[in-house]
């Protein structure tokens, strides 16, 4: 299906080079598929109670990051909408919009009610077809105007037959001061809340299954124990029992978490069923085990262990057997992260005391470099989608959270505030 | 001629100015006045020396660790074996943890920045339990030590060499109870 559609726009593509001419355009590919071209003129205002600026620009700037950071959009440049006559939603002249290399239109409205609530309708029209293809309306309280903007972001990806993450969130560490705390924002950065309120370290955060739980490493009992807490009913759990429990990973599949122990005195992985509360250790090895991570399907753990003699990363079933080593070059690896897909494992590793993220391709057997003499970089974490990561770097003095995409591209920095590390990107919903 | 004589009558009156002045000036010398000499004898008390003993007994567990009573030792690095010119000092903490029986103990196991967190807090870990088999070795009681691992969260210096490095690759002793 999606392969179908990826032919179908580089047709699309293909047939716009050739109608414009003499014009030359230039058409990023990746990976075989090109951008589709955008074009979003300013919103139309409803004028009956005074709108504020902030607010339309907020919900403006808000799609249209989401839309240009996607990978799946391109959005034509402001300055070209100047060569045509201004957008009348009621008489949109498609021909103009085509003349400026845009295949999809964008228009929206907003309104603000008398009760102080914003109303957005945002309609997407086909330019080539000349027709209307869908349209939706967001209402909801001033201050979720951004949410509002990633609702109608996820539905541009929905309909595209692409995978929603807009809304998605990222859990974190933040620091300030002596504060180590952890914290909930939206993907891009914004609207960051307070989760955990101890005078204690909590560190390494992660997502259950479902999204609702987070769960955590705390030293607020003098030793580092699995901590899980429950976003909507504000409930804590003490998850762990004996020796130092910390690295914890919800499996996508079933209710089971694997996670870091020390309780028989070395660190090994274990396994937790979060029904029965039963546990099962996994590895049974005298060097270090650490850093699980489930696979997608829920079927395998990647993990870091030390067995070797240097820290390097391993594939295990998810019953302890059938270890597999799948770094072999450099001395030392860590933190893997299991694409959505299924096919990419991205990790840490030290070369040269550089601390760079890389991808494996575990059907190429390819390895990519992420990041490049920028800093220490760390804790690697996947989008829902797969075509982005969130990591920690200090590329820029104190640590703070960054993004990239799959292949190393459009890193931007979304945290600024204090110190950030430890990101951890929701899973991926069906 | 006239002018010398003048000259010599300025010179001789000058002189017996003088004369008169020094002869007005003279006074009766008045008697030094007598300075009593004031001591004390010096008294010979000196501070004691605290034995060990004392000290223990003396000092709050804040203060015993703030003066790192028992000192901490370092590792190489991505390592957590012992290293030779670290067992003295283990012996040194050894003996005076077998003077007092009574005294239990944190081992905090640290590493350096180059390091990932999660693996970091796993290496600390294995640095606080070689201190503490090695402790166990010289005759302590396994179960009055216990251990923790901060991994790299609470480096001891920052910097970015390898001195700087050394210092926070550690495994520090503290007292929790006397």
């Amino acid at each position: 299906m999606i392969m179908r559609r990826t032919i179908l726009w580089a047709c699309a593509g293909l047939l716009a080079c050739q109608l414009s001419g003499q014009q030359e355009v230039t058409i990023r590919i990746t990976e075989g598929m090109p951008m589709i071209p955008v074009a979003m003129p300013s919103f139309q205002l409803n004028e009956t109670v005074a709108l504020k600026k902030e607010l339309v620009e907020a919900v403006y700037e808000t799609l249209w990051a989401d839309l240009d950071f996607s990978r799946i959009f391109k959005m034509v440049p402001r300055e070209h909408y100047t060569y045509i006559p201004r957008f009348n939603p009621g008489a949109i002249r498609f021909r103009d919009w085509a003349s400026i290399q845009a295949n999809f239109l964008i228009s929206g409205q907003l309104e603000l009610t008398a009760d102080e609530r914003v109303i957005f309708s945002f309609k997407v029209y086909d330019v080539a077809g000349e027709r209307f293809l869908f349209g939706r309306n967001y209402g909801g309280k001033v201050e979720l105007a951004r949410l509002i903007a990633h609702k109608a972001a996820d539905e541009m990806l929905r309909h595209f037959g692409e995978k929603p993450f807009f809304t998605s969130k990222i859990v974190y560490v933040s620091e300030t001061g002596n504060d180590r705390d952890i914290y909930i924002m939206d993907y891009d950065g914004q609207r960051p809340m307070r989760i955990t309120f101890s005078s204690a370290m909590d560190m390494l955060p992660s997502w259950s299954a479902d999204n609702e739980k987070i769960l955590y490493t705390s030293y607020r009992n003098l030793t580092p124990e699995l901590f899980m807490f429950d976003i909507y009913s504000g409930k804590t759990e003490l998850l762990s029992s004996g020796g130092s429990n910390y690295a914890a990973d919800w499996s996508p599949t079933a209710d089971r978490v694997v996670f870091t122990s020390t309780k028989h005195g070395n660190a090994e992985i274990y396994l937790k069923d979060m029904n029965t509360g039963q546990e099962r250790r996994l590895t049974f090895n005298p060097a270090i085990d650490t850093s699980p991570c489930w696979s997608p399907n829920g079927r395998e753990i990647a993990f870091t262990s030390q067995r070797g003699g240097t820290p390097q990363i391993y594939i295990m079933d998810a019953e302890g057997s059938n270890v597999r080593r799948i770094t072999m070059e450099g001395s030392y690896h860590d933190s893997p992260a299991w694409s959505p897909d299924g096919l990419r494992l991205a990790f840490v590793s030290r070369i040269e005391n550089r601390f760079d993220i890389y991808v494996y391709n575990l059907k190429s057997n390819q390895i990519a470099k992420l990041t490049e003499n920028a800093g220490r970089n760390e804790n690697p974490s996947w989008s829902p989608d797969g075509r982005h990561l969130v990591f920690s770097s200090n590329r820029g003095g104190g640590y703070q959270l960054y993004l990239v995409d799959y292949d190393g591209r459009n890193v931007r920095q979304i945290t600024r505030r204090g110190e950030n590390k430890m990101p951890k990107w929701q899973k991926p919903q069906k | 001629m006239k002018k010398w004589l003048l000259v010599m009558l300025a010179f001789s009156l000058i002189l017996m100015l003088g004369a008169c002045a020094k002869k007005a000036a003279k006074v009766e010398p008045v008697q030094e006045p007598v300075v009593e000499k004031v001591e004390e004898p010096v008294a010979k008390v000196e501070k004691p020396v605290l034995s060990e003993e004392e000290i223990f007994q003396q000092k709050s567990l804040e203060e015993l660790n703030k003066d790192q009573i028992l000192k901490r030792i370092h590792f190489d690095f991505d390592k957590y074996t012992i290293r030779d010119d670290m067992k003295s000092i283990l012996q040194a903490n050894a003996d005076w943890l077998l003077k007092f029986p009574s005294v239990e103990i944190l081992v905090e196991g640290h590493c350096d920045e180059r390091g990932t967190i999660e693996y970091n807090i796993a290496l600390g870990e294995k640095r606080a339990e070689a201190a503490k088999n090695y402790l166990v070795s010289l005759g302590m009681t396994a179960s009055k030590i216990k251990i923790i691992s901060y991994g790299k969260s609470k480096p001891l210096v920052q910097g970015v060499d390898e001195a700087t490095y050394f210092q926070n690759r550690r495994a520090e002793f503290v007292i929790t109870k006397k």
